[in-house]
């Protein structure tokens, strides 16, 4: 291509244009994407999930190794609809496992912890049955038999033949007890383990006081708005 | 620069030219039963079409009515089983038709010079066909719509992890624009209908300019056959009368849970691959089909002429059908799947690949051989085909 004075003066005249374009186009985007501000099309910040404590059960319900609850953890979200504010529903499971563990996952969540955030020993842990797949809801499956037929014929080790979670959409297999990173994936597509719930046990009952980040559609990302907005489930106490 | 762009622009008149979308009037094969195809597809697209309008006379969008409201249409409105029925089937045949279309135009070789622009306009049709199809299921407002729109919708959320772009938000962004927020919730439907109706009133307005500019026909079939066809779908409608499923419950994942037909090999192909992988698959698939025309040089129709693509395509039906299989019968073992299948496909890419060269090797020798038969002056062009070919 070759570029005389005419083909310059295109170009320097088409950035102002451009610009002026993308300007115009810029509040269309809004919207699609009305809680953004001008220019912030591309962020998550607005669209975090606010929690907070809430009591999910006690303790007795799982007095055995393997036993086991489902419950629902809710979260506010902001929806773009007329209806504003929408609640969401993290559904969840609690259980005992055989012996106790530091509830830390590989990506450094602290589900556990005393005052000081330091992770603390307990043999109650508390996942997220949002699958960190592609977000359909997972199972506890107490007999690991049900889940070689009933979810494309995995077989686990012989260490790991007890109870695991498995999600019906692609198959993705949990290990509760994983050693070193509980409900770590085991077989399946899901690029990580499964998410945890942040607890506190208040006298007899489990109360949940935060919730991983990524549940509902989308995954966390180091984000210096995010801690900004002060909505995060995680600084609710 | 201007001379590509004068180029182009001629290709592209030249291509629009040819655009033979709908009657296929230009084959010359109008008795050949694979040629309504084309006029099949618009039928049914236009049954789509009026029965979905009809059916938004009785449709509420919303999380709490959407359900009830289709039950109503079902058993409650005369005739609405009639209307719901040819809506749910007419996409079923829209697709089906464009499927078959796509792989007779592949193995037909009719994507080649000048079918170009025809062959790109039907595979992005089946892909928006899939798109319609996909938020046309979710506004029932069941659980295999509710899964389904949540799976699909975070696929994108993954392609903030490709290394070398890094994370501009766009997937997410995309993610919730469609979803008009972080879950599927009231503003998923409410943006799903609009797409859904959307797609087809855009694409309708634009086929009805092509109509008016080139004078083609819209359908080149018989009113017999219209009909039959008509006929046919009714019947089905009122023999299989289309089911409701079960209420969205956002709580819970039944389990199997199976997308609608022409989704089922793809789903297999997610439970195989991690998922950054999954959301990208399909895009490739889809730059696949779109380059095929460029990719495919010669200037040979018949399939085993050009073995290569005809492998590919032959690969492309049997995966299809082996991965639906696979799912209905729900047979997946991740760890032990994956490389039986991989191994597989790269047997038969390098298989296809060295047939291909030995072909265009032994066709050198033969025009070498023929051009010597013939003389050096006598006939330098246009070898002739040997008859044991």
């Amino acid at each position: 291509m070759k570029l005389d004075r005419r083909g310059l003066l295109k170009i320097l005249t088409a950035i102002p244009i451009l610009g002026g374009l993308i300007a115009l186009v810029s509040p269309l985007f809004r919207y699609l994407k009305p809680n953004d501000k001008p220019w912030q099309i591309f962020t998550i910040a607005p669209d975090l999930p606010a929690g907070g404590a809430q009591i999910v059960g006690t303790t007795a319900a799982v007095p055995k190794p393997w036993d086991f609850f489902y419950f629902t953890y809710v979260q506010k979200y902001v929806q773009y609809d007329p209806t504003g504010y929408k609640a969401a529903n993290i559904p969840g499971v609690a259980i005992r496992l055989p012996e106790k563990v530091k509830f830390v996952n590989a990506e450094g969540f602290v589900g556990y912890a005393d005052k000081d955030g330091k992770p603390q020993d307990t043999d109650i842990v508390l996942f997220q049955r949002i699958c960190p797949h592609l977000g359909c809801i997972f199972n506890f499956i107490p007999d690991w038999h049900e889940v070689q037929i009933g979810y494309g014929g995995y077989v686990p080790p012989a260490w790991e033949k007890h109870s695991l979670m498995a999600c019906p959409c692609h198959l993705s297999i949990y290990n509760p007890s994983y050693p070193g990173d509980p409900g770590n994936v085991i077989s399946g597509p899901a690029p990580r383990g499964a998410r945890y719930f942040q607890f506190e046990l208040r006298g007899d009952n489990i109360v949940v006081v935060g919730a991983e980040l990524g549940g509902i559609a989308w995954e966390p990302r180091p984000d210096p708005r995010a801690d900004r907005e002060g909505d995060a489930p995680r600084d609710s106490a | 620069m201007e001379a590509v762009l004068a180029n182009l622009r001629e290709w592209f008149q030249d291509r629009k030219q040819h655009l033979d979308l709908f009657d296929e009037t230009k084959t010359g094969k109008q008795d050949d039963p694979l040629y309504i195809l084309g006029d099949l597809v618009w039928l049914s697209w236009m049954v789509v079409i009026v029965s979905g309008v009809l059916l938004m006379l009785w449709y509420i969008p919303t999380t709490t009515g959407a359900y009830r409201s289709i039950e109503h249409i079902t058993y409650d409105i005369p005739f609405g089983w009639l209307v719901r029925g040819m809506h749910k089937y007419g996409a079923d045949m829209l697709i089906t038709c464009i499927t078959l279309r796509i792989y007779r135009m592949y193995f037909a070789g009719e994507y080649k010079k000048p079918g170009e622009l025809s062959w790109m306009v039907l595979f992005a049709s089946l892909v928006l066909g899939m798109i319609s199809g996909i938020t046309g299921y979710l506004l029932i407002w069941n659980q295999r719509a509710f899964w389904a729109a949540k799976v699909v919708l975070t696929v994108p959320t993954y392609y903030d992890e490709i290394p070398v772009l890094g994370n501009l938000g766009l997937g997410r962004a995309t993610a919730y624009i469609f979803l008009g927020g972080p879950a599927v919730g009231q503003a998923t439907i409410t943006r799903f209908y609009a797409i859904h109706f959307g797609i087809s009133v855009v694409f309708v307005i634009l086929a009805e300019v092509l109509f008016y500019r080139t004078r083609r026909r819209r359908l080149s079939l018989s009113p017999f056959v219209i009909l039959l066809v008509l006929a046919f779908l009714a019947y089905v409608s009122f023999e299989r009368l289309t089911d409701m499923g079960r209420w969205a419950n956002p709580n819970r994942t039944p389990l199997p849970i199976l997308s609608d037909w022409y989704f089922l090999a793809l789903y297999q192909l997610v439970k195989y691959m991690p998922p950054l992988w999954a959301g990208i698959a399909p895009a490739l698939l889809i730059g696949y089909g779109m380059a095929v025309p460029f990719m495919d040089r010669t200037k040979e129709t018949r399939p085993l002429e050009r073995p290569f693509f005809f492998v590919v395509g032959v690969m492309s039906l049997l995966y299809f059908i082996a991965f639906t299989a696979l799912i209905i019968l729900n047979i997946a073992v991740i760890s032990r799947d994956p490389p039986i299948i991989l191994a597989v496909t790269i047997v038969l890419m390098v298989f296809a690949f060295i047939w291909e060269l030995l072909y265009r090797r032994r066709k050198a020798a033969r025009a070498a051989r023929a051009a010597q038969a013939a003389g050096p002056a006598a006939r330098p062009a246009q070898p002739p085909r040997p008859a044991a070919a």
